[in-house]
């Protein structure tokens, strides 16, 4: 059960996250970055925002995350405004940036000690959530270990680690899994279901169509800011006629044409 | 509060394992304020602006020689150095120790010099009272008191020198004159009137005259007074250690707005911020927590500075860090002085792109700084036009407050307007960070 979880997410039936009309557009860009998108997501729930690269992925996640501010729109979560309380948001929220968003020349243990911190936790509590966190990604006896002197998939485990310390409602992940090896991956991977089956929501973007394809219950995918296809993976497919999996899916939909 | 600490723990444990960094920080500003001390005290002394030590031989041992050494020690900014290493000097050995540098001038009292003077002395005064006195031709000769330069002393300094003693020697050839005057003159007077009267003179009138007093000879009928041309400010100079100390300290407050600047573009680039930015804290509470992490740091290096000043530099030859007597306006300055250089830090860190820009124009905007508020070379020596841009400058105005409390014996009051201008840039640095960083990145412009 999410450490965060007040009464205001009481009502497992009502929405977890709703965006609504979510308008984006950048200073000097000729486009919105993400435009008109409704996206409600349900507790419990491990959401996928796929597309293709400008898509619109990130500027969404970083919306919804209250990182970054829409030009027109909102966004709730667990009932709270996302937009008018972004701290009481916060408090309820977690994000893993695609980057491994770490300090380098600390140890996991203290990056960890120093986040949880900023989450609030403290003492026992908080000595207790680190080694917790540590074991689950599988570093309890890497801890000690400075960030710079390990691997990707370590650093991304970490970064993991550092995201789900305050047990959060939502858990928004860009990319978590890219560049790392394939026993990370699948690590990673276990990790965000045993996740989902504690009542923790993630939404989850990713380039990986068959980790979507593998994780997500539901999906939506992004083109040019705009929602072109929502829905049930499994479902999506079947009712695409010529599609085998979501990958053939997605190329039908976003076309095989690079995206610089 | 706690987070806070958390942000303040993180920032010392960073930069403590930053060892390169470190190293940049604390020795970078302690080898400048070392170095350029030394390097100015040495040229002050060759122009004759701060105390001199010079070599004084007196192989006479007579009135001459005391006098002189009582009256170039009266103009207090000489020392008279008669021995080294516990040996006495005598003619060659002060000319060879001038030679290699290791004394800017000596004086030589030859011997001889003072019954040579008092010789002298009798014969010019007895000629001014009878003109069958010897004639100059029979003076005894010129006696001269010696002065070795080293090459390297300026021209200005030399005449200087040289007209102190030519001043000095005048008032000893005085008081010789007079003394003789004093004592020749009841026999002239008796001579003259028994001339005057013939055998009618009892004698032994003028014998009775009233003794003369000579001390007259040595009270001035006119004074010169000294007085800087320069702005009320630069009224009093301060010395090399006062100017460098604090100059430098300053200097490495600065500097640290360069690895303050790139911890904060590194939590840019790699998604900290981010990660931060969408946690339960604000952000004003991660800035204050850098800011306070490196008023610790720039604290050490404060007091490791002074420490050389006060211990380091007067054991290499200079004199000792005088600070002045109100510690609560140096604690004043100290602060708001390293709150702006950090306030400096965080902005740039907000509004460069990259590292490099960062360190670039951090590093640059420094030193030019430096150079405008009087780090390098003092305000009151600029011309007119570069005294006048250098008030737009934090470092020229965390200076001009030292040089109140060290120099002008200033207090908290008297710094109050140095301190706030430092604050008000904290204040406006703080402010223009808070709408780059959080504005920019939240509205993402």
């Amino acid at each position: 059960m999410p450490l965060s979880v007040d009464n205001e997410c009481s009502d497992a039936e009502a929405p977890i996250l709703a965006a609504h009309q979510l308008v984006k557009v950048y200073t000097g860009a000729d486009r919105p970055a993400v435009d008109g998108l409704d996206i409600t997501i349900r507790p419990g729930e491990i959401f996928g925002l796929l597309g293709p690269n400008g898509a619109g992925k990130t500027t969404t996640i970083s919306i919804m995350s209250t990182l970054l501010l829409p030009t027109s729109g909102s966004v709730s979560i667990c009932n709270t405004d996302g937009i008018k309380h972004p701290k009481k948001v916060r408090r309820m929220i977690s994000l893993v940036p695609q980057d491994i968003a770490l300090y380098p020349e600390m140890t996991a243990r203290e990056n960890l000690r120093y986040f949880g911190r900023l989450f609030g936790l403290q003492g026992k509590k908080l000595a207790e959530r680190i080694e917790n966190c540590l074991e689950q990604v599988g570093l309890e006896n890497k801890g000690d270990k400075r960030v710079f002197s390990c691997s990707g998939g370590m650093k991304r485990r970490i970064n993991l680690a550092v995201g789900i310390l305050n047990k959060p409602i939502i858990l928004f992940l860009d990319e978590p899994t890219v560049g790392i090896d394939a026993q990370s991956r699948n690590m990673i991977l276990e990790k965000l279901l045993l996740l989902k089956d504690t009542g923790t929501t993630i939404v989850y973007t990713t380039h990986y169509m068959e980790e979507a394809e593998k994780l997500c219950t539901r999906i939506i995918i992004l083109d040019d800011g705009k929602n072109i296809a929502e829905g049930r993976p499994r479902e999506l497919v079947e009712d695409a006629p010529g599609c085998n999996n979501l990958q053939d899916f997605f190329f039908s939909l976003t076309g095989r044409d690079l995206r610089d | 509060m706690s987070r806070l600490r958390a942000t303040i723990i993180k920032e010392i444990t960073l930069l403590w394992r930053d060892r390169a960094g470190m190293v940049i920080l604390f020795v970078m500003p302690a080898v400048l304020v070392l170095v350029i001390t030394l390097v100015q005290e040495n040229v002050l002394k060759v122009m004759g602006e701060a105390n001199t030590r010079v070599l004084f031989v007196d192989m006479d041992g007579s009135r001459l020689g005391k006098a002189i050494a009582e009256q170039l020690q009266e103009l207090g900014t000489v020392e008279l150095v008669r021995e080294v290493n516990g040996n006495k000097i005598n003619q060659p050995a002060a000319f060879e120790l001038i030679r290699q540098g290791n004394f800017r001038f000596g004086i030589v009292i030859p011997k001889g010099i003072g019954d040579a003077l008092k010789k002298r002395a009798k014969q010019v005064v007895a000629r001014s009272l009878d003109d069958k006195a010897p004639s100059r031709e029979d003076d005894a000769k010129l006696p001269e008191v010696m002065v070795y330069f080293d090459p390297a002393v300026r021209g200005g300094f030399r005449s200087a020198v040289l007209s102190t003693l030519n001043r000095v020697i005048l008032r000893v050839e005085i008081d010789e004159k007079m003394a003789f005057f004093a004592e020749l003159l009841p026999a002239h007077l008796e001579k003259n009137i028994e001339e005057s009267m013939g055998f009618s003179y009892p004698g032994g009138v003028a014998m009775d005259f009233p003794p003369i007093n000579i001390e007259w000879s040595k009270q001035p009928l006119l004074g010169v007074k000294e007085e800087f041309a320069f702005r009320s400010t630069y009224a009093k100079i301060p010395t090399s250690v006062q100017q460098n100390v604090p100059a430098w300290a300053l200097f490495g407050m600065f500097f640290v707005v360069v690895p303050m600047a790139g911890a904060l573009i590194r939590e840019r680039e790699t998604g900290t911020l981010a990660r931060l930015l969408t946690m339960p804290v604000s952000g004003m509470c991660l800035l204050f927590g850098k800011v306070a992490a490196y008023v610790g740091v720039c604290l050490v290096q404060f007091t490791i500075i002074v420490l050389i000043g006060k211990y380091l530099l007067p054991f290499l030859g200079t004199p000792s860090l005088d600070m002045g007597s109100d510690p609560v306006a140096i604690s004043v300055i100290v602060l708001s002085s390293i709150l702006a250089a950090t306030g400096y830090g965080i902005m740039l860190g907000s509004i460069s792109r990259t590292y490099e820009q960062a360190a670039m124009f951090g590093a640059i905007s420094v030193v030019i700084a430096a150079a405008l508020g009087g780090i390098m070379v003092p305000v009151y020596a600029m011309p007119q036009l570069m005294q006048k841009i250098s008030i737009v400058s934090p470092l020229g105005w965390g200076l001009d407050a030292f040089h109140d409390v060290f120099v002008r014996g200033g207090t908290v009051s008297d710094v109050l307007p140095e301190s706030s201008a430092l604050l008000v840039f904290f204040a406006a640095t703080m402010l223009i960070a808070w709408i780059y960083l959080f504005r920019r990145i939240r509205t993402g412009s």
